[in-house]
């Protein structure tokens, strides 16, 4: 059986988060299919805050990403008897997400547009820290140095990265790909992105010196 | 290419380190605090999920007057006192009351008749049952988006769902 392929009986829990959140998908559209919901609303708390940043860093705003975040997970439901391989869900659910919130966000700019007014996109990750809602994350110098060169990264590279620090090591390539990045972006090798903001913090004492 | 380039190229065809693993932590940390996902969204999915796991055998109830359904947790919470719902089978009216921190959740059921109420909240069920006049009642109920599910002995397989409402 397919789901024996996938995940064994045997501690699958403990496997499935080694291997992320891709593996854990497939074992709850495999268990779905076989009547028990109860991974897929594990999955719904572990795999949300990476959907609803990749509809984020899409410029989608707050309500607007609460819906398209919701209705990605709706769509798999009523699609989950077609998933033809149930390895594939975690891409097919980002770049669902990417393309229902860039849709969305096309939609409210002409509406903007018609109505005559500027443009309000949100540039993700790119607010200076001083402007943030909530700073109390930020712990020291490091961080304080970390967000400021995150923010001069240009903007490719400031999704790829902000998404794939959401995940553990082994979905950073399917995170990559659903941005239409090159496989291997980051994994097994740093990338030009990560590359990018280690050598702009090298350069930086507030950084090196701590 | 220049010193800096060729400084970036072999950079990025380096493995991933430690000190990556570290900027990539401090980065998540960061992303969570300025974008947070919002209170309650993985509750109202989980909510819509289950609702959308009966569709095929749910009769959706109306609400009559107040317009407390779907309501965002991000919103103004609607200070639910007495709320009904109806269909062609069944009329449930559902009173709230505060006690200290939680609520009580009065209901009655009409016609009259033994029902199991399921309240959906959070991701977990609270199960009880009606009395002969078609009175139910939850207690210690937290605050937050919830939506029932009614279910007669008669047809137990054919649930009624209310629209989500905020307690």
């Amino acid at each position: 059986m397919m789901s024996d392929e996938v995940v064994g009986p045997v501690e699958a829990g403990l496997r499935d988060q080694e291997q992320g959140l891709a593996l854990r998908a497939a074992h709850a559209v495999l268990a779905y299919r076989a009547g028990d919901r109860a991974p897929l609303a594990e999955l719904v708390e572990v795999m949300t805050p990476l959907l609803w940043h990749t509809v984020r860093a899409q410029g989608a705003d707050p309500e607007q990403a609460q819906d398209v975040v919701q209705n990605v997970w709706l769509t798999l439901v009523r699609d989950i008897e077609t998933i033809r391989d149930p390895r594939a869900t975690l891409q097919w659910m980002l770049v669902t997400a990417r393309r229902a919130a860039w849709r969305t966000v096309r939609r409210s700019r002409d509406e903007l547009v018609r109505q005559q007014q500027d443009e309000t996109v949100t540039d993700w990750l790119a607010a200076p820290l001083d402007q943030l809602p909530d700073v109390v994350a930020v712990r020291d110098e490091r961080d304080r140095a970390l967000w400021r060169h995150v923010r001069e990264l240009p903007e490719r590279c400031r999704q790829l990265l902000g998404l794939v620090a959401t995940v553990d090591r082994p979905d950073y390539a399917v995170v990559s790909r659903s941005l239409g990045m090159p496989v291997g972006s980051i994994g097994p090798t740093r990338g030009r992105c990560l590359a990018k903001l280690r050598q702009a913090l090298t350069s930086d004492p507030t950084w090196s010196l701590v | 290419m220049n010193a800096d380039g060729r400084e970036l190229e072999a950079l990025a065809d380096a493995p991933l380190d430690m000190l990556d693993l570290e900027v990539l932590r401090r980065l998540d940390a960061l992303v969570d605090a300025v974008d947070p996902v919002p209170a309650g969204l993985v509750e109202r999915i989980g909510i819509a999920l289950t609702v959308e796991a009966l569709h095929a055998e749910v009769a959706e109830l109306h609400l009559v007057g107040e317009a407390a359904g779907a309501v965002r947790a991000d919103e103004t919470s609607i200070e639910a006192g007495t709320i009904t719902f109806t269909t062609d089978v069944l009329t449930v009216m559902v009173s709230v009351h505060p006690e200290g921190d939680r609520l009580r959740v009065d209901g009655w059921a009409a016609p009259a008749g033994l029902l199991t109420v399921e309240l959906h909240q959070h991701g977990d069920v609270v199960v009880t049952s009606s009395n002969a006049d078609g009175r139910f009642s939850f207690s210690d109920v937290e605050r937050g988006p919830a939506r029932f599910v009614l279910r007669r002995p008669a047809e137990p397989t054919v649930p009624i769902v209310t629209p989500q409402i905020e307690l």
